[in-house]
């Protein structure tokens, strides 16, 4: 039956593809899904994957890294250097314009970073902006960007979250009057926003030669359609072009239909394990017992749960960072699927007959269910606990978790310390509390000198591996899936770009 | 020897018989009746009935397809998305659907009885207060209330039920209210009140027995009322928790690929319809039965 | 009945102010919205600064009369989300989930007023029987099953329909039949029962014996009389489908109030939950009333209730 319907379905798809020239590639429109309503277009102003695609698209920041790479090029900026260690002195592209017809000037770049880095304005990601102390203009097209501390990851954020405002608009409109009227210098400008469910842009004609390159795509059609069902039968029925973050399960079958493309990428996103290993949730809890931690991670079968429910181009992970990562070292203790060995450890550790916990998760439910079933079989009994992000993270807070699944994407920061250092440095989320972590993170979070950090970074994971405070578990993967008119290669930090797709 | 003629024959069937007799001979009921012991029963033997263990996985195994389409019978049903048996998934499942069906109309009952009875033997200042509440409940939108509640309580069984109860009162005390005005006034009130029993034994002995049938045609309709209330929270995500088998959850599981394999979402709604469909026919049956003139 | 129609409104207004503390009360032991609006990288000190900067260190009571007073102008705060005013999201919102509303109940109207008229007709004959049963089975479907259904059908299999969406009346289809089913039950078995009760009547004998002809009989004289008690019905039913599209506008992607609510309770945004609880509340509480004064002023007994 599900094949008979798969082939009504394609021969109704055959059929409305016949009839359907009204938009897609005659009208050079790619229309594309977005799966959550974002809350405000303006990038500082929303935590989202889809904010950061649509950032991309209608600003751009002063460098630029290469996707595949990870190399630096100047955008904004054309040449860039360290006065000292906490002295950028950055050179700016002349001739740059902004949608509303302004030049892009020193000014733009003090007004921008000194209002973002301002606690106060109220940026919602503040890691992204809080080593920023100020900037300062030395001429129209020189300006210094001054950091509170050395912050040797300093680049990879001046090419990643910060983008460049057009200061006199902002000034005037302010972060809600960019969220519904966005201005930038980017590739595509935003000609209309209905705040949470549909976006237009258009491609910008005068836009600089710059690393991004020039877009093709005349025109970008986004709709929010929540539901992957929906998004399904709109590709089918020819009312869209372009879905991502598609389910593994789901993109197996459209690539199996053979009418669309289907590709993959990996991402940063690491899925985990957190324990309460400080005893936070009740000092006597099972998770301050090595042994116990150590038997969860044996309890996993992470191969399988990747093969099976992940598929893609997702890898287990062994430390509590991405690989790619800088100063992710991954010689540190691996622990390979043994439940015998878990139900051992288990025993030493004086739970010969297992224990009872609440488990935790906020997202991803199937996989939150695979792994708690993998924990029943050891004899570690689940009590399954699925919370909104924000409650998880509230309870996380007052140290009430005993174990949860958590998942972290460290804002696609090509950087350990996005991720190692966010949650062992003793903050209000860390469940081990580990000083001897503490004191290698904070040498290698502080030096500027390569080797230095990764020494230390190797040191920290290590121990963090060896004391199993967490289960680290897997990387998560995109799945993009389009019709046969559209061309588009995806990277591996999650980011549409719609610049680089273009028409068949 | 002439044979005496049965007590019966010259009496008439007593009511009781009466009643049994229009039971039997009502084909919505019988039907509807039928079918929910059968559940009843299924849900009682599940742990005999069910072919494997509902909670365990094999990853290797994920939506194989039922036997009718292709499957083996080592999953006579095929298997959900971390490939548990859908039939033991389904089976256990009716617990949890009658679980929810009978406890909710249980504390909803007793809540709306309570205020009901109250309201029409007492009126007027209980009878305005207790139509205030009613008023009140009715407009608090029960789905986006409920959702709300489990959002912030975090979902479980207990919180479900207990959410469901304390939503789904109001039409026991609608109905309880107009049926004890309608009786609190006849003689047989009068005569109690004149020799002098107690009000509470009023309540319990006099009104209670006699508001009884449409009492339980209420409790009929509120449980599947629950039981589809239950299964559309879960739907949405905010309802009962996995692993726990709900067929409202097990139809939100199978939604992602319902576009590729639809009997996941078809088998589960199918036997949620079912259900409800069952105690909705029992139902207008004993209304039918309980109250002939009523029927139109 | 100028002082049913006030005593009417008194008691609405009442409930109004009482459902909106329930839900104040409610929303208030969700936790702490702070962490919520201060999203996934703040720290401690962040979540403070926010619970001050909104006050929601202050006790329940004063910030619940502060959202009342702010309320009556119809300020119902900021969406944490949306950091927009809650106000003009809902109003923007509100357009598509009330033509999902007077769709749906005109669906249902259509269909079960003549099934009710036929079967009343002829009771206890087949298409009697058919439609009780249908009644029945109506109100046994799951709604958010139904609906998946119909995307299957007749949206991938059939290619008829959009899946999703709100841009042309096409899209309206299924979400109206979605939605209107679950209504007709009731309004089916009403108009049955009132067309039995009237039909049996003397005037319509009356009618019936000077040789009036029978369609006259039953349009004319029947059903206007049938049909009162069944308008203020559909009123009532109105208020609680508009409360029930929460489910059809996240199975259709209908970016309506409805859908808005469930996603706002996703994200702790509790302005916006808050207030659309109110407004689903003010839905049934103006439609009942309505209900109310329509049966009154047709029916003057009903004036004393």
């Amino acid at each position: 039956m599900g094949r008979m319907m798969l082939r009504g379905g394609t021969a109704a798809i055959a059929l409305l593809a016949a009839g359907a020239a009204h938009a897609d590639k005659a009208a050079d429109t790619l229309r594309v899904a977005f799966t959550k309503e974002l809350e405000s277009v303006d990038s500082y102003f929303n935590s989202a994957r889809e904010g950061v695609v649509l950032q991309r698209a209608i600003w751009d920041g002063l460098l630029y890294a290469d996707p595949q790479t990870g190399e630096y090029k100047g955008n904004l900026a054309t040449e860039w250097n360290w006065v000292d260690d906490t002295t950028l002195e950055l050179k700016l592209r002349e001739g740059v314009k902004f949608h509303d017809g302004s030049d892009f000037t020193a000014d733009d770049v003090v007004y921008t970073v000194n209002f973002v880095a301002d606690e106060a304005n109220g940026a919602v990601t503040q890691r992204n902006v809080n080593w920023m102390d100020h900037a300062e203009k030395l001429d129209d097209y020189t300006v210094r960007i001054i950091t509170k501390e050395p912050f040797p990851a300093a680049l990879e954020y001046l090419s990643g979250p910060v983008s460049m405002y057009p200061s006199d608009y902002y000034e005037e409109a302010g972060p809600s009057g960019m969220g519904l009227k966005p201005v930038g210098t980017g590739p595509y400008k935003a000609v209309s926003v209905e705040p949470g469910k549909h976006f237009v842009l258009e491609r910008n004609e005068d836009y600089f030669d710059g690393p991004k390159g020039q877009p093709t795509i005349g025109k970008v059609d986004i709709r929010t359609i929540p539901d992957v069902n929906t998004q399904m039968a709109e590709i089918f029925s020819g009312q869209l072009d372009l879905i991502w973050q598609v389910p593994s399960d789901q993109a197996e079958r459209l690539a199996e239909m053979g009418q669309f493309t289907v590709a993959n990428e990996s991402t940063m996103r690491v899925g985990y394990l957190s324990m309460d290993a400080a005893g936070r949730s009740n000092p006597d809890n099972p998770f301050t017992k090595l042994e116990v931690r150590q038997a969860v991670n044996y309890a996993i079968d992470r191969q399988t749960i990747v093969k099976e429910l992940l598929k893609g181009k997702s890898t287990t992970i062994d430390t509590a960072c991405f690989p790619s990562q800088f100063g992710c070292v991954q010689d540190v203790t691996e622990y390979p699927y043994d439940p015998e060995k878990a139900r051992e450890l288990l025993a030493e550790a004086g739970y010969p007959d297992g224990f009872t916990t609440e488990f935790y998760a906020y997202r991803d439910r199937e996989y939150a269910e695979a792994i708690s079933s993998y924990l029943n079989a050891v004899g570690i009994t689940t009590d399954f606990k699925m919370l909104q992000y924000s409650a998880l993270r509230d309870l996380n807070m007052k140290g009430e978790v005993p174990i949860s699944f958590q998942t972290w994407g460290s804002f696609s920061i090509n950087d350990a310390s996005a991720m190692v250092s966010q949650f062992f440095k003793h903050g209000e989320l860390d469940d081990a509390r580990d000083d001897e972590v503490l004191a290698e993170l904070d040498i290698a979070d502080s030096s500027i000198d390569p080797e230095t950090r990764t020494e230390h970074y190797g040191i920290a994971l290590q121990r963090i591996a060896d004391q199993a405070y967490w289960a680290p578990l897997f990387s998560y993967n995109t799945n993009y899936v389009f019709t046969k008119e559209v061309a588009y290669t995806p990277t591996p930090d999650e980011v549409l770009r719609f610049h680089t797709a273009t028409w068949n | 020897m002439t044979a005496l003629p049965d007590i019966a024959e010259i009496t008439g069937p007593t009511p009781g018989q009466q009643l049994r007799k229009r039971m039997f001979g009502h084909q919505g009921f019988m039907i509807g009746a039928i079918f929910l012991a059968l559940l009843v029963l299924v849900a009682i033997l599940a742990p005999v009935l069910a072919p494997h263990d509902p909670y365990a996985q094999s990853l290797g195994d994920r939506m194989v397809r039922p036997v009718f389409m292709g499957g083996t019978w080592e999953h006579p049903l095929g298997t959900d998305h971390l490939g548990r048996d859908y039939l033991s998934r389904l089976i256990y499942g009716a617990q949890i659907s009658l679980l929810i069906g009978a406890i909710a109309a249980l504390i909803s009952g007793l809540i709306g009885t309570t205020l009901g009875i109250a309201a029409g033997y007492f009126g007027g200042r209980v009878d305005a207060v207790v139509t205030f509440l009613i008023n009140v409940r009715l407009a608090m939108p029960v789905v986006l209330v409920a959702l709300a509640v489990v959002a912030i309580l975090g979902g479980s069984l207990n919180v479900v039920i207990g959410v469901l109860g304390l939503l789904l009162w109001d039409r026991f005390a609608v109905v309880m209210r107009a049926s004890t005005l309608q009786i609190r006034n006849r003689e047989f009130v009068a005569a109690a009140r004149a020799i002098g029993c107690s009000t509470p034994r009023i309540l319990l002995s006099e009104i209670l027995p006699n508001i009884l049938n449409n009492l339980i045609v209420v409790v009929t309709l509120e449980m599947a009322h629950a039981i589809l209330l239950e299964a559309a929270l879960s739907f949405l995500g905010l309802g009962v928790q996995p692993p726990t088998p709900s067929w409202g959850l097990m139809v939100s599981e199978g939604k992602n690929m319902m576009l590729f394999e639809p009997w996941l979402v078809l088998i589960p709604g199918a036997v949620l319809f079912l259900l409800v469909l069952a105690i909705n026919l029992m139902g207008d049956g004993l209304r039918d039965v309980t109250a002939p003139e009523n029927r139109n | 009945m100028l002082r049913f129609i006030l005593k009417r409104l008194g008691l609405a207004l009442l409930v109004a102010l009482t459902v909106s503390f329930i839900s104040f009360s409610l929303l208030f032991l969700a936790g702490d919205p702070a962490i919520a609006i201060a999203g996934e990288s703040a720290n401690a000190k962040d979540i403070q600064a926010i619970r001050e900067l909104y006050g929601f260190d202050r006790p329940m009571l004063v910030q619940y009369a502060d959202w009342l007073w702010n309320a009556l102008r119809f300020d119902f705060g900021q969406s944490y989300y949306f950091k927009l005013p809650v106000a003009d999201l809902i109003a923007e919102r509100l357009s598509v989930t009330m033509t999902l509303g007077v769709c749906g109940i005109l669906f249902a109207l259509l269909t079960a007023v003549p099934l009710g008229v036929i079967a009343a007709i002829r009771p206890n004959s087949l298409i009697d029987r058919i439609a009780l049963f249908l009644s029945v089975a109506g109100q046994a479907m799951p709604s958010f099953w139904f609906g998946l259904i119909l995307i299957v059908v007749f949206a991938i299999q059939l290619g008829w329909l959009p899946a999703s969406g709100a841009s042309s009346w096409q899209h309206f289809i299924m979400p109206t039949v979605v939605l209107g089913y679950y209504a007709m039950p009731a309004i089916m078995r009403l108009t049955r029962a009132g067309m039995l009760e009237v039909l049996s009547a003397d005037y319509i004998r009356t009618a019936r014996a000077k040789g009036a002809p029978e369609g006259r009989v039953l349009f004319k004289h029947a059903l206007r009389n049938a049909i009162i008690p069944v308008v203020s019905l559909a009123a009532v039913q109105m208020g609680f489908m508009l409360g029930g599209s929460i489910v059809v506008e996240s199975i259709f992607a209908l970016h309506g109030a409805g859908y808005l609510a469930w996603e706002s309770i996703g994200r702790n945004d509790l302005p916006t939950v808050q207030a659309l609880i109110l407004v689903f509340a003010l839905f049934y509480i103006v439609f009942t009333f309505l209900a109310d004064v329509l049966n009154a002023w047709l029916d003057p007994r009903m004036r004393s209730a």
